[in-house]
């Protein structure tokens, strides 16, 4: 392997990484209220796709990336009524919606395209890419961040953003409070439930960008089912990061390089093996942050 | 408050309650539980709303809709269950809701531990305020929860039986603090059923009963007997304990060892017996390892070295089904953690450890008739008050949740009961039940082992008492020996001379 096929390697990492990171910080905005949001994957896909449809129509990036956010925060929008103001359970509520959103896609675009399968082409438009030119000194750097669109950028932001609103911001505290105790916020005069609900949206804001960069970052491209498990993979990644949003750039980052591998090894190795990696390494992640959670949280108990 | 009336479908809880606070003033409200204090105060603190009535604050009606709404009138409560949340720090805790900020949305954190710097000293009340609650002992929580309130400027304090979860000499040291409060001018209502708390420090009483305000007194003219008298509408009588033969020996615990973490033993080479027809109290503040013994003995934790005997089986590191085999039932310290299923029904739990008798159930399936039977009759005759025995546990008050499991746990009819933490935050009348319940399994020549932080307890029924400090056992006394100042000692780790 030479240098820049490594830099290239290093490129597609980020690429897969976006749609992670922002998704898994999606994830941990919920955790941390107190939500366990399991539609993220739904969220994903529902903003992928009208994304998409909103590009197949205007050819305007501006406008698809808005309405592909805007589905997000929508499908964000009937989980958080579901489950915090009607108390249906997470994993119901979630579940249904991530397969109804799978079905949904499906069934409009047989109608909108008249086939399923992959929407492609139509004049629709990528994402603004973002040179960097001053990198131009060192092939290696400028190929490991060719092509990179803004939302890329945004996702690191965001990942800070998120880090100084807890921190340090009233509202933030309010945040973390409600996921300690979300009857003793009530009890103060914060209502709990209009900040669990709020997280859930902004979750589904986050999942938007995701999704729309998934379908508008590199290729333009919709296919059936294309978020293929990234909403659960983020949910793995926030929870390896204990919801801490720096954190959260790392494991995103792992299970990016675990999905650029799937795809760059696929000319080395059997192809089912190598689709297999990001989800064979989800589960043993999943499992060495179990193992070493419940080690650390024996040790206290025993002191109790 | 005038006229205050709710109603909960029948169940009238406050009927046409009236009740008034003067300024600089502590009042106490004592009662049984579902006597209606709760729900009264509730009511004025916005988390429930009257079904009629009206509240006057300095001679203005106030509408009060949530707690929000209290805390704007300047009504504080220091509740039951402390609102705090354990993670963050005490200024942190303190200022909650009302934080001091900078720039418009960012939280200033220094302020904040200024604010209450200057809390702590005008109230004379001092804790660190970069110490995380979840590091606090019990009383400095609540001494967090009360400088909460101050810091929300709260005029009108009310305290929620604020002494159930302390030691004596927190409970002093709240005294105190309330005491103080008054002076500094606010008023308060404490919500209590400990009486002696309320001849300590209430100027006025008021005594509740199912609902109705009984009678408002001055402290000077009434006394413990005349308010336990209108709490629960007979007198109570003070027991005699006959002295009874004893029987052979039930339980023997040797050498029992179970290690911590820091390299220090949690129990330390504990050596207890008791005999049948015994009541053997365990005395010591909470956190000395008397936890840890209750779950070796029922065998929910392993230990690393000793014996534990029940009726002459050697049950050590057993499972928690032979160990109830062997004659051994327990009410758990922690009703609501160890002792029942709150979403489960009240037949659910009272079957609890009694599921696999023959009438309740064959091949595997309930006998609903017959369950429900035994339900009831348990609960009738161990004085639960309920509506339905399809209703979930949770719905019950604290009172009688306990009554109810120290009914299943006393039917199991088994030589060996541990009874921990029996009467925790319960009223008068209840505890005198259960007390009598003991005393009467005692009498048919059962063991029992009794734990309690609750020195009264101890004393009233204990034959013999074991003193508990950090894991070991300090002390033996018989009835005859014991005196509260000889085991206080030894529960503060001090030594007996001789």
């Amino acid at each position: 392997m030479n240098n820049l096929y490594l830099a290239a390697v290093i490129n597609t990492t980020f690429r897969y990484t976006t749609p992670v990171l922002f998704a898994a910080l999606g994830s941990l905005f919920c955790t941390k209220a107190a939500v366990f949001n399991v539609a993220l994957e739904g969220q994903l896909l529902a903003a992928s796709f009208v994304a998409i449809v909103a590009n197949y129509y205007t050819n305007n990036v501006l406008i698809s990336l808005l309405a592909g956010v805007a589905a997000g925060a929508f499908v964000a929008w009937i989980v958080a009524i579901f489950q915090i103001k009607w108390k249906v359970r997470d994993m119901v509520v979630g579940t249904a919606m991530n397969l109804l959103v799978q079905s949904v896609t499906a069934f409009l675009m047989q109608i909108i395209y008249g086939s399923r399968g992959t929407v492609q082409g139509f004049g629709m438009v990528a994402l603004t890419k973002i040179n960097l030119s001053f990198l131009k000194f060192s092939p290696f750097l400028y190929r490991m961040f060719e092509d990179l669109s803004t939302i890329d950028y945004l996702g690191y932001i965001v990942a800070v953003l998120i880090f100084i609103y807890f921190k340090k911001t009233v509202s933030g505290f309010h945040h973390l409070s409600v996921g300690i105790s979300g009857t003793a916020a009530d009890s103060l005069g914060v209502k709990s439930q209009r900040i669990q609900i709020r997280a859930v949206v902004i979750s589904g804001i986050l999942c938007g960008f995701g999704g729309v960069v998934h379908a508008m970052g590199n290729v333009t491209v919709f296919a059936e089912n294309m978020t293929s498990g990234r909403g659960f993979i983020a949910m793995g990644a926030a929870s390896m990061a204990q919801s801490h949003p720096l954190v959260a750039i790392g494991s995103s980052l792992f299970f990016g390089t675990m999905l650029s591998l799937s795809k760059t090894l696929q000319g080395y190795i059997n192809s089912y093996f190598t689709e297999a990696i990001p989800y064979l390494c989800t589960v043993l992640a999943i499992t060495v942050y179990g193992v070493i959670v419940t080690m650390q949280k024996r040790k206290p108990a025993m002191k109790a | 408050m005038k006229h205050i009336t709710k109603a909960y479908g029948p169940l009238v809880a406050n009927d046409d309650i009236s009740l008034t606070l003067n300024k600089g003033e502590i009042l106490a409200v004592v009662g049984e539980n579902g006597a209606g204090k709760s729900t009264l105060m509730k009511i004025l603190y916005g988390l429930e709303s009257a079904d009629s009535g009206e509240i006057l604050i300095n001679g203005e009606v106030r509408r009060i809709r949530s707690p929000y709404d209290a805390i704007a009138c300047g009504i504080g409560m220091v509740q039951q269950h402390f609102m705090l949340f354990p993670p963050f720090t005490a200024a942190e805790n303190i200022v909650y809701g009302h934080e001091p900020k900078s720039r418009t949305v960012f939280f200033n954190r220094r302020e904040a531990v200024k604010s209450v710097k200057a809390l702590c000293t005008q109230y004379g009340m001092y804790i660190d305020p970069d110490v995380k609650v979840a590091d606090c002992p019990v009383g400095l929580q609540q001494r967090i929860e009360i400088l909460k309130v101050l810091y929300q400027g709260a005029d009108i304090i009310i305290f929620d039986e604020p002494s159930a979860v302390l030691t004596p000499q927190e409970v002093t040291e709240l005294l105190k603090t309330i005491k103080d409060l008054k002076r500094a001018g606010k008023s308060i209502i404490l919500i209590t059923h400990k009486l002696s708390e309320v001849m300590a420090v209430a100027d006025r009483v008021m005594v509740m009963r199912l609902g109705n305000l009984i009678k408002v007194m001055q402290r000077e003219e009434t006394s413990i007997e005349e308010m336990s008298f209108l709490m629960v509408g007979h007198t109570l009588k003070t027991r005699e304990i006959q002295k009874i033969q004893q029987g052979r020996q039930i339980l023997s615990v040797e050498h029992l060892t179970l290690a911590g973490t820091a390299g220090k033993p949690v129990i330390d080479d504990v050596n207890i017996n008791v005999r049948g027809g015994e009541i053997v109290g365990i005395a010591g503040v909470s956190g000395n390892g008397q936890s840890e013994l209750i779950q070796c003995l029922t065998g929910i934790r392993k230990f690393q070295s000793g014996r534990i005997i029940i009726n002459g089986t050697d049950v050590s590191n057993c499972p928690v089904q032979e160990n109830r085999d062997s004659g051994c039932a327990c009410i758990p310290e922690d009703r609501y953690f160890w002792g029942n299923a709150a979403e489960a029904t009240l037949v659910e739990n009272s079957i609890m450890s009694h599921y696999k008798k023959t009438h309740l159930m064959k091949h595997g399936i309930f006998n609903k008739k017959n369950t429900c039977t035994f339900a009831n009759d348990i609960m009738a005759e161990f004085d639960v008050r309920y509506t339905s025995d399809r209703q979930a546990i949770q719905e019950l008050s604290g009172g009688n949740v306990q009554k109810l499991i120290v009914a299943r746990e006393i039917m199991q009819h088994s030589p060996f009961l541990i009874a921990a933490e029996p009467t925790r935050g319960i009223d008068i009348g209840a505890i005198d039940f259960i007390h009598g319940k003991l005393l009467e399994k005692r009498e048919q020549g059962d063991a029992i082992l009794l734990i309690s932080s609750e020195l009264t307890e101890i004393f009233a029924l204990s034959d013999r008492i074991y003193v508990m400090y950090e894991g070991r056992i300090a002390g033996e006394f018989t009835r005859e020996e014991a005196t509260i100042d000889k085991v206080g000692l030894l529960m503060m780790g001090g030594a007996l001379d001789g």
